[in-house]
């Protein structure tokens, strides 16, 4: 969901892009972060905590928390909430701690 | 508030928690631990949560290699309710100049002699056992399995809960302000909520071991340096044995929890007391560790912090009696104070008791310095 107008900001959105979540295409804008084109497609789950594996949203959105963590193009621990979104990502949810080799 | 004990332990690091427990354990009543600040908030619980038997001397050797064999009972011995987490997957040392090469060489051969399991290894053995090791600037290196990580809250924690149940006393935010020393005896503590009457005070006060002396008229030759660490995020089981280098400056070892802990040391530090971070260890740390360890640039460091080594002129520890009768050493471990702790505890214990000592330490008493009897150890960080 996304919201189009209101009362007092102005949203300059940029052009349509497309990137890849787990297997599938998805559509965001371009200026948006990583997690805000997830989020605005319903994507709630991010990624899962490291003990009890339990699911993890956007939470801080200012790259401090770690719960928006995730695979971008290989890369793992990525802070999806403030990674601007490129097009052609490839975005997986990261289960684990990640692997740097 | 005057108060008695049989005994006072100056510093609730793990050195003094081990000695507290050792001591408890062998049937001593009314022992007191005392601590300026918290357990663990001196030199331990800043330390890089290393331990190995790599050692230079026979003492270090002897002493590393009887610590390591406690380790690997240590919940058990000490009935602990949680896990120390000690890992043993080895200490890589790599060498980059043919002289720490050879000192790799005769430290193996001596290891071997006491017992030790490490050995020399060639440059494609150590890129087996770390397969992204950088050895450009590599000559050769050396090995020991049974090396490792020990998570040093969680041991001094074991050490305190055990202690506790065997009667000693703990006492934490009182800072030791003087020894009262009457006819060349240890007769009173003071600190700054109360005051001790024993006969008996054992010094392991860490990186302020100088100032403890100071207090009963004992200069032990002990300097305090600053060295700095980093802990990166966690990540993936990434490396088994902690890499390090005494010609490149540089330890660097992943935690079971998946950080990587790293250290160096710093030529320019001057001694004191100041334990702050600085921008140049970040600096030179990082371009260190991505020389030899290229993946772990890719790591985000998440803290880096400073703590206290506590240095004698031939970096041994010293241990047991001085003049002052009463008083006893546990100081000067020279950055491995963590590693040799269950001896530490197990050492001046007996020497308290007057019992024979499990390893002759007559070598690391503070007399050394007089007679100049040093055995210098080459091989710290």
């Amino acid at each position: 969901m996304r919201i189009l107008k209101h009362p007092v900001l102005n949203f300059n959105r940029g052009k349509e892009i497309e990137f890849v979540f787990n297997g599938q295409k998805m559509i965001g804008y371009e200026g948006e972060t990583i997690a805000a084109a997830l989020h605005a497609s319903s994507i709630k789950i991010l990624g899962y905590s490291p003990y009890k594996h339990r699911p993890r949203g956007f939470y801080c959105a200012i790259g401090n928390c770690a719960a928006c963590n995730m695979i971008v193009n290989g890369e793992p621990n990525v802070r999806t909430c403030v990674t601007e979104l490129k097009e052609g990502d490839v975005v997986e949810t990261q289960v684990g701690k990640g692997e740097i080799i | 508030m005057i108060m008695k004990a049989n005994i006072v332990i100056v510093g609730g690091g793990v050195s003094g928690c081990a000695i507290a427990y050792n001591l408890a354990k062998k049937g001593v009543k009314d022992i007191i631990v005392l601590d300026k600040s918290y357990l663990t908030s001196g030199a331990t619980g800043r330390c890089g949560a290393g331990v190995r038997q790599q050692w230079g001397t026979e003492m270090n050797c002897r002493i590393a290699k009887a610590s390591i064999e406690f380790f690997e009972g240590a919940n058990e011995e000490l009935q602990y309710d949680g896990d120390i987490e000690f890992k043993q997957e080895g200490y890589l040392l790599v060498a980059s100049t043919e002289k720490e090469n050879k000192q790799f060489e005769k430290n193996v051969e001596l290891q071997n002699k006491v017992g030790i399991d490490s050995r020399k290894i060639t440059l494609e053995e150590a890129k087996e056992i770390v397969p992204y090791l950088n050895t450009e600037k590599l000559i050769g290196a050396a090995f020991c399995p049974t090396d490792g990580h020990l998570n040093p809250f969680l041991l001094t924690d074991a050490y305190f809960k055990a202690a506790k149940r065997l009667g000693v006393k703990f006492y934490m935010n009182q800072e030791v302000t003087d020894i009262e020393v009457i006819d060349g005896k240890v007769n009173k503590v003071i600190t700054n909520d109360f005051e001790i009457e024993t006969d008996v005070v054992v010094n392991a006060a860490g990186g302020y071991s100088k100032d403890v002396g100071e207090m009963v008229g004992v200069d032990i030759p002990v300097f305090s340096e600053n060295h700095e660490i980093l802990v990166t995020e966690p990540i993936e089981k990434t490396q088994g044995p902690m890499v390090m280098s005494f010609s490149l400056n540089i330890y660097c070892q992943q935690t079971p929890h998946g950080s990587f802990i790293m250290g160096r040391g710093d030529k320019e530090k001057t001694p004191g007391y100041n334990i702050e971070s600085t921008w140049k260890f970040l600096d030179r740390m990082a371009d260190t560790v991505v020389g030899l360890l290229p993946p772990i640039g890719n790591l985000r460091v998440v803290r880096q912090w400073g703590g206290l080594y506590n240095i004698t002129p031939d970096k041994q520890p010293i241990y047991g009696k001085c003049e002052v009768e009463g008083f006893y050493l546990a100081v000067g471990f020279s950055g491995h104070g963590f590693m040799f702790a269950p001896m530490t505890g197990l050492l001046i214990a007996e020497q308290i008791l007057g019992e024979e000592n499990t390893i002759d330490i007559s070598k690391l008493s503070i007399d050394r310095f007089k007679k100049g009897e040093l055995y210098l150890e080459p091989s710290v960080v």
